[in-house]
C-alpha cells in the first residue's frame, strides 16, 4: 500500500517537473462515458413494480418489468451520443429522451393461462423541475398481448427522485376487457 | 470447531449488518426530520455583493457554495441554492445570497457530481449570468444542454481566458452521482486553483486527506492567496473519513497547500452527515490556538458573511 502511495506521489513529481500547460478551447475534448452492465444492474431489475388492473373481469394485483432496448436523448449536451441500451442514467432518460422498450407483466388473475401478458412500445420523458431530476412526466404507447388478444395501450406517467419512483397510469381500450392499469414505477437505471 | 467458526462469523456479520443498518435508519431519520422543520435565516443577504474595494473578496453562500470576487472577476463555486438536495436532504439554513443578486460570473466551477455540489436546478436560477461552466473529467453526461457549454477539465488541465486561467487540480473523493453508477463514473471529481491579476484562488470542494496531492498542488501553485476547504461531514468518522476531511484535517490541507488564508466551507447548510449543527465551526475553532493560527488567518463565518481578504 505504501509502495503505491510512492509510485502515485513520484508520478506526480515526474508531472510537475515536466509541467507544460495544456490549454484547450471550450468545445474541445470531452469524454463520452457510457454505463457499463453490472451484476448489482441486472439484480434490481429483477425489482417488479407493483400495480393494479382494473377491467370487466374485476380488479387484480399486477407486477411489471422493463427492459430499455434503446433510448435516445434529444437533452444532453450535444458533444456527446444521445444513445443508450438498456443501462441509462437517470437524468439522460428523464432530462428528455424516448425509449423503445419491453415488458413482460404479471396479471393475478387466478387462471394461469390468464396471468402473463407483454408489451412492447415507445415512451418519451419530459423533464418539469431539476430537468428530471425532482420531477418529471411521460407519454408512451404500446403493442400488448394480454389474455391471448392483442391490442394497443397508451399510458401516462409521472416520477420523482430522479425517475426510480413514479406511477404509471395506462389504458387498453381495444381490448374485450376494457383494462386500466395503474402501476407504482420502481426503476433504477 | 468449523461450526464455531462459522457460528462467530455469522454472528459478526450480523452484528455488522446491525450496525449498518442502525446507520442507515438514523440519517433517514435525521433527513425526515430535518425535512419537517423551517429553515434558518442566514446571518446577512446582501443585495449588492460587489466589493469596488476589494481585490480579492469571499461571500459564504452556503455549503459549498462561495462567490469570490478577484478584482473584476466573480467566481461561483458549487452553487446550490434549492430547498433540498436529491429532494431528500433538507436546507438548515437559507442561501445568504438570492440568485437574482449574483453579477456576471466569469466562471462557475463545479467541483463534483453529488445533488450537493451539482444542483440543476440551482443552475437554471443563474440564468444568463455565467459567461463559463467547468465540470470534472466525464460530467458533461450530468449537465444537460444550456446556453453556456460546460468546459470539461481533467487533472492538471488549464482552461485561460481573458487573463482568467482555471485549472483542475486532484482531490480525493468519488465521481459517481446515484450510486449505480460508482462502477463507470470514476473520475468526475476535481478541486480548482482559479489564477487572475496575481491572484491565486484554491477551491477544494468535497475531499478526503492526501497528503501528495496537496503537496503537489502547493508546488505547482506556491502562492495560493486564499484556499476555500471543506471541513464537514465529520460523523460517523469511519465511514466519512475515505472522503471527507473533517476540522483538523482540514488544517492539514491548508498547511499542505502552503495557502496565506484558508476559508472553511461544507458545513451546518444541508442535513448530511451525524454532526451536531455548529459542531464543525466549534471543533476548527478550537484547533486554531495549537497550530498557531487565527481567524485572521482561518475565517469561519456564516451563512451570507463576506470578508475582504485583500484590499485595493
Amino acid at each position: 500500500m505504501k509502495l503505491a502511495t510512492l509510485a502515485v506521489a513520484a508520478a506526480s513529481a515526474l508531472s510537475i517537473s515536466s509541467f507544460s500547460a495544456k490549454v484547450h478551447a471550450a468545445d474541445e475534448t470531452v469524454r463520452d462515458i457510457h454505463p457499463r452492465l453490472r451484476l448489482p444492474w441486472l439484480i434490481l431489475q429483477a425489482l417488479p413494480s407493483p400495480g393494479m388492473a382494473i377491467g370487466e373481469r374485476g380488479v387484480h394485483g399486477t407486477m411489471s418489468w422493463q427492459v430499455t432496448p434503446l433510448l435516445y436523448s434529444w437533452a444532453m449536451d450535444k458533444r456527446l451520443s444521445p444513445w443508450r441500451t438498456f443501462v441509462v442514467e437517470p437524468l439522460v432518460r428523464q432530462s428528455g429522451s424516448v425509449e423503445l422498450f419491453l415488458s413482460p407483466e404479471y396479471l393475478g388473475r387466478g387462471q394461469a393461462e390468464y396471468n402473463w401478458g407483454f408489451r412492447a412500445g415507445v415512451r418519451a420523458y419530459f423533464p418539469i423541475t431539476e430537468r428530471g431530476d425532482g420531477l418529471s412526466w411521460s407519454l408512451g404507447a404500446s403493442a400488448i398481448w394480454f389474455l391471448d388478444e392483442p391490442g394497443a395501450s397508451f399510458d401516462a406517467g409521472i416520477y420523482t427522485l430522479f425517475g426510480s419512483l413514479g406511477f404509471l397510469v395506462s389504458v387498453s381500450p381495444w381490448l374485450s376487457d376494457n383494462l386500466v392499469q395503474t402501476s407504482l414505477r420502481v426503476r433504477f437505471f | 470447531m468449523k461450526l464455531r467458526s462459522w457460528t462467530v462469523g455469522g454472528a459478526a456479520l450480523f452484528l455488522a449488518g446491525c450496525a449498518q443498518l442502525s446507520l442507515g435508519a438514523r440519517f433517514l431519520g435525521g433527513s425526515i426530520d430535518s425535512l419537517g422543520r423551517s429553515t434558518r435565516p442566514p446571518a446577512q443577504k446582501l443585495e449588492d455583493p460587489v466589493r469596488p474595494e476589494a481585490r480579492l473578496a469571499a461571500l459564504w453562500v452556503g455549503h459549498a457554495t462561495v462567490l469570490v470576487q478577484m478584482d473584476d472577476k466573480f467566481i461561483l463555486t458549487d452553487p446550490v441554492f434549492t430547498h433540498t438536495v436529491g429532494n431528500v436532504s433538507a436546507r438548515l439554513v437559507e442561501p445568504g445570497l438570492d440568485p437574482q443578486n449574483l453579477p456576471q460570473l466569469d466562471a462557475v466551477l463545479i467541483s463534483h457530481l453529488h445533488f450537493d455540489h451539482l444542483s440543476l436546478g440551482s443552475l437554471d436560477m443563474l440564468q444568463d449570468k455565467p459567461k463559463a461552466l467547468f465540470v470534472p473529467e466525464g460530467g458533461l453526461v450530468y449537465v444537460p444542454s444550456s446556453n453556456v457549454p460546460p468546459i470539461e477539465l481533467s487533472t492538471w488541465e488549464v482552461y485561460e481566458k481573458d487573463g482568467l486561467r482555471i485549472t483542475a487540480t486532484p482531490v480525493e473523493h468519488v465521481g459517481f452521482r446515484y450510486g449505480g453508477d460508482v462502477s463507470w463514473m470514476t473520475k468526475s471529481f476535481t478541486g480548482y486553483v482559479v489564477e487572475y491579476n496575481g491572484q491565486t484562488l484554491y477551491f477544494g470542494g468535497d475531499t478526503a486527506h492526501s497528503e501528495w496531492m496537496f503537496h503537489a498542488t502547493g508546488r505547482r501553485f506556491p502562492r495560493i492567496d486564499l484556499a476555500l476547504l471543506p471541513i464537514a461531514p465529520i460523523h460517523p468518522r469511519e465511514f466519512m473519513c475515505k472522503t471527507h476531511v473533517d476540522p483538523a484535517e482540514a488544517l492539514d490541507l491548508f498547511h499542505d497547500l502552503g495557502a496565506r488564508y484558508m476559508m472553511a466551507i461544507h458545513y451546518d447548510t444541508f442535513f448530511n452527515s451525524l454532526d451536531d449543527f455548529g459542531e464543525a465551526p466549534r471543533t476548527l475553532r478550537t484547533l486554531l490556538p495549537a497550530r498557531g493560527l487565527t481567524e485572521q488567518d482561518v475565517a469561519i463565518l456564516q451563512q451570507g458573511e463576506q470578508r475582504v481578504f485583500v484590499h485595493k
